[in-house]
């Protein structure tokens, strides 16, 4: 008799092991991450939002044929590179330490190009418009992407899509002047509630606080 | 008596079969609530394998059209599909005007459109899975073209 109990209770055990081992996640999946646009023109009481998983983008890119686009590569013409060896070009960068690499004051304008934690950061401002400033900030893995399998004259965009999601929240781009205000970012939220931009704003890489 | 019975048993089960066929792909919801104050309130729910078989069952020269229209963008569009069916709910695309506000999104399994606007409300939603047979039919319609 306690024999059978024995074996009964071993039994019982294993099969609540099974079924604990079938319950548990195998391996934590990764987040799915968003690419968000804001536009917002308060003057014309205008906001428009987009939100796009960046795995869907992912699958949709490589599907789209047309024009310059195919197979999730854009293809520049070599009149657009104006005889620049870029891969040349970014490996420099890439080996270069953080730095400023090109600073243009005018009177006009201020641009500014820098290299600084992992990012490759553009800085645009029009002094004629104090308001209007652009500011970009691109992994350099997610640069090294788009040029990693592309041909020539090629940019790999399914591949930058791939290194953007492995890169962490963002923000890729701002664009400010009087009346518009653009933003892109990636990050993990499926919405964009306005505590979160804020957030996201002031959390921007640190390469930004180097503008 | 036991005959009349499983004639009635079988009519139920054929019943039952075609209850679980017409919802296989799940429900069309069309709601129009005009704001005018006589203004109408349509709210429509039909089965969404509807779509795909009155495209299968349209005839041809009336598809002819559309077919060749959506011809370019299948890959794109099952892509899109297929990338939609695996992702969470989401906004996808949100215009704020002083006037008009338009929402598309994906909700359990459904694109889902809604227009608000000074004259109407508008709410559209249908099932992923039905827009995906809906164009499989189409591109078949384009391919019995060719």
């Amino acid at each position: 008799m306690r024999e059978i109990v024995r074996r009964r209770t071993q039994i019982a055990t294993v099969l609540c092991l099974l079924a604990a081992a079938r319950m548990a996640p195998a391996k934590a999946a990764p987040a799915e991450k968003y690419l968000h646009v804001r536009v917002e023109d308060p003057t014309k009481g205008e906001d428009v939002s987009v939100n796009v998983p960046l795995s869907m983008a992912e699958k949709i890119l490589p599907a789209i044929n047309n024009h310059d686009l195919h197979d999730g590569k854009v293809s520049i013409p070599n009149a657009e590179m104006n005889g620049v060896d870029v891969r040349a070009l970014l490996d420099a960068v890439r080996t270069a330490p953080d730095n400023e690499f090109v600073t243009v004051k005018d009177k006009n304008s201020d641009v500014r190009v820098a290299k600084a934690n992992g990012n490759i950061i553009v800085h645009v401002s029009d002094k004629r418009d104090k308001e209007e400033k652009v500011d970009v900030t691109v992994p350099l893995k997610v640069v090294d992407a788009l040029f990693a399998t592309a041909k020539g004259d090629e940019l790999d965009i399914a591949a930058a899509l791939r290194a953007l999601s492995d890169a962490g929240d963002i923000l890729l781009v701002t664009v400010k002047d009087s009346s518009q205000k653009v933003r892109v970012w990636v990050d993990s939220q499926n919405t964009q509630d306005s505590g979160n931009h804020d957030r996201r704003e002031g959390s921007e890489p640190k390469a930004g606080s180097d503008r | 008596m036991i005959l009349l019975g499983k004639i009635a048993l079988g009519m139920a089960g054929v019943g039952l079969a075609g209850v679980g066929l017409l919802c296989s792909e799940g429900f069309v919801q069309v709601k129009v609530i005009e704001k005018e104050p006589q203004g109408r309130h349509i709210n429509l729910i039909a089965p969404a394998i509807l779509a795909p078989i009155a495209v299968h069952f349209a005839p041809q020269r009336d598809l002819a059209q559309a077919a060749r229209e959506i011809r370019p963008y299948l890959p794109a569009i099952r892509a899109a599909l297929d990338g939609l069916r695996d992702t969470d709910d989401v906004v996808l695309v949100e215009v704020k005007e002083p006037e008009e506000r338009v929402q598309v999104s994906k909700s359990s399994r459904s694109i889902v459109v809604d227009v608000d606007d000074a004259n109407e409300t508008v709410h559209v939603s249908t099932p992923i899975r039905a827009i995906s047979s809906t164009v499989e039919e189409l591109a078949t319609a384009t391919s019995n073209r060719l």
